[in-house]
């Protein structure tokens, strides 16, 4: 009897689940996939900058968003103003919790947002997350935090980039998308989190992390430890050098010239 | 395709348009007998490298310019050592104490506002008193002799007078004057001062100091500057290498290979032109230069935001 009950009741239960998780089909299919090639990237002597493959999986019918977030520090600016009719540094601000680069790729044509809820994306998300302190006035932020954003974006540290993840036709449910993330030469080396949300009906159905390391490599790492570690004798190993060139092309040109 | 990483400016630059910029800028400061940096520096804001290292690597590179356009006027005979030390010495003291006027500055909050007036003020009148000074210098020439000309700084003006009654008369041969030791030493400190206050090696300013203050020949004043300028850059490039790790190699090498191209080259036309020839030249860079400056302070900035260093 018992086990007669038993056998009804967990069909039951099953049924019941299923059809409370069927309209979020999507998410209950395979869980997304992020893979990063190269997940390194090299400074070496010629860097002028890399592309990085993002690609991966998701489920039909959703989209997907990349953030690509650099470690975050404190920077300090100077602020620009009038003084005397003259257009001049007026003081130093200094903005804190800011991430080295900040990337956005999407898989849509617009940027996705939550329904109901904060999205954890995009350049409002990082208006909450940066803070100000020094020469200006709390009513200031806002006008400094765009202004802050401009200097970022010319630098092409923060992107934000829709439509530059391109899928392909479903398959058993799953779509495959694939893009290109452009690092600017003046990526700083260190480690940056890659977060692929999958986004479906105003929510973050799921997400998968990675790691993407940007390493200083070969000649340019020697020469920045020497810099970092060796003051002295990496200013003396400069102006010897300077000399020497200036020494050399003296001579160089004293033998040319002395026909 | 021909691009550099530069490791400590942490970005990448080609290497022919560096090269360029080195070629031209030490062109001018084998011409003029300037370091370069009032025109290196902007150049490099230009094309992307941070204020501080772009400073900071320009100073490296004038090393290399100097010695090469040194080393050219020494064999010319145009370097005048006792000037030079003289000079030197007095922009050490000078340099020091123009530091703590900056750091007074600073913290009243006023020092961007004197930075920026004293630099159009001094390339203002530098510029304008050279090029009126070598226009009329030219146009006497073509008309009357020229032997006035060459007189006319030497007019029994009271300034003459103070200067032949300070003690400590000294024979300067290479430039051909005897004047008292004091006289290099207080405007190398006056040049001094003001050199660390622009944070500039000051050569556009000590080049009029000896012509007119001087009254050295103009082709001594070309050497003896480069020959100054040397040691001043060698002791701020090792300064910045200790203090701030902010000297980029790659990008000073680069440079000053142009640079001492350029130095070379601009030193053996220096010797073809008149040195009238060459102080209108000079005095119209300075012109241009403080133009640009004013440009800048008067428009509006396309960011209001800016990074920390540099000038």
């Amino acid at each position: 009897m018992r086990r007669s009950n038993n056998g009804l009741w967990w069909p039951g239960v099953t049924l019941f689940l299923a059809l409370l998780l069927g309209p979020a089909g999507p998410a209950a299919a395979a869980s997304p996939e992020l893979r990063l090639s190269p997940n390194q990237v090299d400074i070496g002597t010629f860097f002028e900058g890399a592309a990085v493959k993002i690609e991966g999986t998701m489920p039909a019918g959703t989209t997907a968003v990349v953030e690509v977030v650099g470690s975050e520090a404190t920077e300090h600016l100077l602020r620009k103003g009038r003084r005397g009719g003259l257009w001049m540094s007026v003081g130093e601000i200094q903005v804190h919790h800011a991430p080295s680069l900040y990337m956005l790729l999407s898989s849509a044509a617009k940027i996705p947002e939550f329904t109901g809820a904060a999205t954890p994306w995009g350049f409002a998300a990082l208006a909450k997350q940066v803070t100000f302190s020094g020469s200006l006035q709390p009513q200031e932020e806002d006008k400094f935090f765009q202004e802050f954003m401009g200097l970022k974006q010319g630098e092409k540290l923060y992107r934000v980039m829709p439509d530059a993840l391109h899928t392909s036709a479903p398959q058993k449910g799953q779509v495959a998308f694939q893009g290109m993330l452009p690092l600017p030469a003046k990526v700083p080396p260190g480690q940056y989190k890659v977060r692929l949300a999958v986004v479906g009906q105003g929510r973050m159905l799921a997400h998968q992390d990675a790691v993407l390391t940007v390493k200083m490599v070969g000649f340019p790492a020697t020469l920045s430890n020497l810099a970092r570690q060796q003051g002295l004798l990496y200013g003396l190993v400069a102006v010897l050098i300077a000399i020497i060139t200036g020494f050399i092309m003296g001579f160089l040109f004293k033998g040319k010239t002395a026909h | 395709m021909w691009n550099l990483y530069l490791p400590i400016a942490g970005t990448s630059i080609n290497i022919v348009l560096l090269f360029g910029l080195g070629g031209a800028v030490g062109f001018l400061s084998g011409l003029f007998g300037v370091g370069g940096g009032f025109l290196m520096t902007p150049l490099l804001l230009m094309v992307g490298i941070p204020s501080t290292v772009a400073a900071a690597s320009d100073s490296n590179q004038i090393v290399a310019a100097s010695t090469s356009g040194s080393y050219a006027h020494w064999r010319m005979g145009n370097v005048d050592f006792k000037m030079g030390f003289l000079l030197l010495i007095g922009g050490v003291i000078g340099g020091t104490f123009g530091v703590q006027i900056i750091k007074v500055l600073r913290a009243m909050g006023n020092a961007d506002f004197v930075i920026k007036i004293t630099y159009v003020l001094m390339l203002g009148i530098v510029g304008f008193y050279m090029f009126m000074e070598s226009l009329q210098a030219l146009r006497k020439k073509g008309v009357i002799e020229a032997k006035k000309v060459e007189a006319e700084p030497g007019r029994p003006s009271i300034y003459v007078r103070m200067i032949q009654a300070l003690p400590w008369q000294m024979r300067f041969e290479k430039s051909g004057v005897t004047l008292s030791v004091l006289l290099p030493l207080i405007l190398g400190v006056l040049v001094g001062i003001l050199a660390a206050i622009m944070g500039v090696g000051g050569g556009f300013i000590m080049v009029p100091v000896m012509v007119y203050m001087l009254r050295m020949p103009m082709h001594v004043v070309v050497g003896t500057s480069l020959f100054q300028i040397l040691f001043t850059c060698i002791n701020v490039t090792v300064m910045q290498s200790v203090t701030n790790h902010n000297v980029d190699l790659v990008l000073a090498v680069i440079l000053l290979v142009g640079s001492t191209l350029g130095a070379q080259i601009g030193a053996k036309i220096s010797q073809r032109l008149h040195a009238d020839q060459l102080k209108i030249l000079l005095a119209s860079i300075v012109l241009l230069v403080m133009v640009q400056i004013l440009v800048s302070l008067i428009l509006s900035p396309a960011h209001l935001l800016a990074y920390k260093g540099g000038h």
